[in-house]
């Protein structure tokens, strides 16, 4: 009897403990393993193996962006991104990229609000240069004047490139101040034109020597790796460079209440006029974001999304629609973006969006059009790791974003247990009144 | 005192050594002698790609089936052995026409609906029509396996070709197709596809807008009851499946689909041209001039295909190759120039593309000619041969990666029969091809005689062309309009 009692209390103690019946709470639910450590000088790196082809995935995401430009210096981060690219102290000129193009790899980089990732993909015998490359650009770049000089010169032609080619350039920087009031979150990542021609090499060395430090730094290998002797490469490779200062913390976001406004604006380089709606959400890393990224699906995404099937496809209100998340490190938006043939449909186009987000707001939505959000969200969340590119994108991108590994890999269910009622009050709470609306008029 | 002078310079020269040994210290002087050169790559790893496996259904329709783990997806990819070269000469777009029809309603399904269960597995789904096939791409998550069959067998086996429908087709491909016009490198490519295969089926491809109003449902009942059977179709299937579990489930759903197609075609090789060809296309408001040079190769079956593989990536494969280093880094005519190969099932095309500055055409065209004949007069060097084919066998594994580009190699493989040599001895096919190789193939094809094609603003760019003796002017139907010879400079 006393046996029995001593069985009993054991197995209501053991029960009690948080995770032993749930064990799948602790699994890795994502369909790759994770091996995460961090070098002597502050180096973080994730191993990610996958034998399905001899090839690997080099990503090193620097934890700097546009944000941590000063005003009067916009685009030096996007600058740095292209200079990461004219040669370092043993690689010459362009070398990097006719190395890889030589090995018939493939690459590329990202300057973002807060973060610069560079990747690249190559048979996996050739894991070796990639790392040898990395990292002699991380520890002794060549910033010269004349290098400085040849990148303005780029960049300032393709923004003026670009300027001609999308008539929306300028529209985009007002809805975003309108959106993220603080410089640091609304400025453009290519920077504006004046400030680029005032960016002097010492801007540059400054920043480089600021924020381009191991210890600022994620690197991930993914796909057909030796676990071993890959440690051994990246410690020979990068152990060495030396950690970098403590990185300046910046302010953290002023947080606004936004008012609903409206922003009338001329555009003569457009033939039709059309509109951004938008919505200031909730910081990324909270639980309300699961809520609001299906939302996103439920409303936009899709062959029959509510306002595509409204807008476009039933009452031909609008001949384009789209919407994405916009996403700034601790802030975020809801973008909707139409063109209209003529304003009487710009109009009508507004009220039918006010409608299908007052619906949202008020009326459960059923089961069936709540998993077909799910579903298309999910296939569009597995895509973000589906190549060993994405996948080493998606670790490198999540690590400076704040997110535990550990978490990560439980991140999709959260997203899957998003329920009709949540719907309705994560609306409720963030789509207030009428959104910040920027009308775009031709002339 | 020469005694003082020696003391003093050993003096010097012992503290030069002390100050060079202690500055090699500081990091800023020293670094690991490794760095300063690329590390010697490991042994090439061995392709291992998973086997292609494959089944005849009782209905005759050929399932391929490759597994892969990674991900909780499905990759269908539905073939018709039939495509744009198979419209009749008065229909060019009645094949593309067709495909996309299939996807705007079956009985019982209106077009919203097929969006929405397409929505509802997480699927994408859309069509694409070659010269010789149309292709069905088909992906979604693959616990949806049974009810992504269930639409793909209705839309198959019951299209309603609605009449409505075919009106609102008719509407978004003109759109599409107008919209598409006063972009230079599809007008420069699609006339020279329209001249290097003048007169025969293959120009379907190049199709305009002319089919779209004379189009009505018996044309596309027509093409679909003739060619969309079983017998003539082949289902690619990539994901967590084998072959058994892949052939019951698609026989439960597809069996009932019958039929043969009573007529098979054995299209004749293009001609290829006796003289090389000048012809200009006008693009208003293009700044630049496009320049497409092209000739026919033989199909991708031939022996010669590894061989030209190797050419084109010299010539003009990535900004390291020929054409690039020559027209834009060493000349600066061109902003970029680059060679390509496309194959079909009889026949390949092998184009060089570049966008030069209008006052710089004829310069640039004979620099690519003197281009094109290097590679006929003589052998690449070994080195250039050996980089080549370094980043052919680098690029493979890439190119097979995600599901739709692995999806798209096997089809390409069984619609021409190609076998092995283009799937798991792909590495040795190319790591075999040496210089001699390389230039006897060079010669067989009639890479002498390219048509050329240019594509400008004829405001700003003709009078840049005087310098060729004859320059032929075209529409956009691919119809030459008049010519300009050098003598007179005058339209004929």
């Amino acid at each position: 009897m006393l046996l029995k009692q001593f069985f009993i209390f054991c197995f209501l103690i053991c029960v009690s403990i948080p995770g032993f019946c749930s064990s799948s709470q602790a699994e890795n639910q994502l369909p790759f393993p994770l091996n995460p450590f961090e070098l002597k000088n502050g180096l973080q790196v994730i191993l990610s193996e996958d034998y399905s082809l001899p090839i690997v995935s080099v990503a090193i995401a620097y934890h700097v962006g546009s944000m941590h430009e000063e005003e009067g210096k916009s685009g030096l981060a996007y600058l740095l991104e292209n200079l990461m690219f004219l040669g370092s102290r043993n690689i010459g000129r362009m070398q990097h990229i006719s190395f890889i193009q030589r090995i018939g790899g493939k690459l590329n980089a990202i300057t973002d609000v807060d973060k610069t990732i560079f990747f690249q993909t190559v048979s996996s015998h050739q894991l070796a240069s990639v790392l040898w490359l990395e990292s002699d650009r991380m520890n002794s770049l060549s910033i010269t004047s004349a290098n400085v000089q040849r990148v303005k010169r780029a960049l300032i032609e393709e923004m003026q490139l670009r300027k001609t080619e999308d008539p929306f350039v300028e529209s985009t920087n007002q809805i975003n101040k309108l959106l993220f009031p603080d410089f640091a979150y609304h400025h453009p990542v290519r920077g504006v034109e004046a400030d680029l021609r005032e960016i002097t090499v010492e801007d540059v060395n400054k920043f480089y020597n600021t924020y381009y430090k191991p210890n600022n730094a994620v690197l991930c290998i993914t796909g057909n790796i030796d676990k071993a002797k890959t440690i051994t490469l990246i410690r020979k490779y990068f152990e060495t460079i030396p950690r970098g200062n403590e990185i300046p913390r910046l302010p953290p976001a002023k947080l606004i209440q936004m008012e609903s406004s409206v922003t009338n604006i001329n555009n003569p380089l457009v033939s039709t006029p059309g509109f951004y709606l938008c919505y200031r959400l909730a910081n990324p890393l909270t639980s309300d974001f699961y809520t609001l990224a299906i939302i996103d699906y439920i409303l936009l995404k899709g062959n029959s999304s509510r306002l595509y099937t409204k807008l476009f496809k039933k009452d031909r209100l609008a001949y384009q629609i789209n919407g994405t998340i916009d996403k700034r490190k601790d802030l975020a938006a809801y973008k909707i973006f139409v063109r209209n043939t003529n304003e009487i449909m710009l109009e009508r186009s507004q009220k039918a969006i006010f409608s299908e987000i007052n619906r949202l707001k008020s009326n459960p939505i059923s089961e069936k059009e709540l998993q077909k959000a799910k579903n298309l969200f999910k296939i569009d969340y597995i895509h973000q790791y589906s190549t060993l590119q994405n996948r080493a994108i998606f670790l490198v991108d999540a690590t400076l974003s704040g997110i535990d590994l550990k978490e990560l890999t439980n991140e999709l269910n959260k997203y899957m247990a998003v329920t009709p009622m949540k719907i309705i009050g994560i609306a409720n709470r963030y789509f207030v009144q009428k959104g910040i609306l920027l009308n775009i008029k031709t002339k | 005192m020469i005694n003082q002078l020696r003391t003093t310079s050993r003096y010097c020269y012992s503290c030069a050594i002390v100050i060079i040994i202690t500055l090699l210290q500081f990091p800023i002087f020293a670094q690991e002698r490794y760095r300063r050169s690329p590390p010697y790559p490991d042994p090439l790893p061995s392709l291992n790609l998973p086997e292609i496996q494959s089944n005849v259904l009782n209905n005759g329709l050929k399932l391929y089936v490759v597994h892969r783990q990674n991900l909780p997806i499905i990759s269908l990819r539905l073939l018709i052995m039939n495509g744009e070269s198979s419209s009749p000469n008065s229909s060019p777009g009645l094949a593309t026409f067709t495909a996309n029809m299939l996807t705007k309603g079956a009985v019982g399904l209106s077009s919203s609906e097929i969006g929405e269960i397409i929505d509802s597995i997480g699927g994408k789904l859309s069509s694409q029509v070659f010269p010789d096939y149309t292709v069905f791409s088909f992906s979604f998550l693959d616990e949806y396996f049974d009810r992504a069959l269930d639409l793909l067998s209705r839309m198959i086996l019951q299209p309603s070709f609605s009449s409505q429908e075919i009106r609102n087709l008719k509407r978004t491909m003109y759109y599409d197709l107008a919209r598409r016009n006063p972009d230079p490198e599809y007008i420069g490519k699609k006339l020279l596809y329209q001249i290097l295969f003048k007169d025969h089926s293959y120009s379907h491809m190049a199709f305009n807008t002319d089919f779209i109003n004379d189009l009505d449902r018996k044309d596309l009942m027509m093409f679909f009851e003739k060619y969309y059977r079983p017998s003539n179709a082949q289902l690619i299937v990539i994901g967590n499946l084998n072959l058994s579990t892949a052939s019951k489930k698609i026989s439960q759903y597809l069996n009932s689909w019958k039929g043969e197609v009573n007529e098979y075609y054995q299209y004749k090789v293009p001609k290829a041209l006796e003289r090389d060809k000048v012809c200009f296309i006008n693009v208003p408001k293009t700044k630049d001039a496009i320049i497409f040079m092209g000739i026919i190769l033989p199909p991708k079956s031939n022996r010669d295909f590894f061989p030209l593989l190797v050419m084109n990536q010299v010539m003009g494969g990535t900004h390291l190759s020929r054409l690039f280093m020559n027209l834009r880094e060493s000349k600066g005519y061109a902003y970029w120039a680059y060679s390509f190969m496309e194959f079909y099932k009889i026949c390949g095309v092998f184009y060089i593309r570049a966008k030069v500055r209008p006052s710089v055409i004829y310069a640039a065209v004979q620099e690519i000619l003197s281009e094109i004949g290097a590679i006929y007069n003589r052998r690449i060097p070994s080195h250039e041969i050996e980089q080549a084919k370094s980043y052919l066998i680098g690029n493979f594994p890439l190119s097979i990666e995600t599901y739709d580009d692995l999806s798209s190699r096997v089809s390409e493989i069984q619609a021409f029969n190609l076998g092995n040599e283009h799937w798991d001895k792909y590495y040795e096919n190319i790591m075999y091809i040496n210089s001699q190789e390389v230039f006897a193939t060079a010669r067989r094809i009639p890479i002498l005689k390219p048509v050329i094609v240019i594509v400008g603003d004829k405001d700003t760019t003709l009078e840049h062309l005087s310098q060729f003796e004859e320059v032929e002017v075209y529409n956009d139907e691919g119809e030459m309009q008049y010519k300009i010879t050098k003598e007179n400079n005058e339209e004929k």
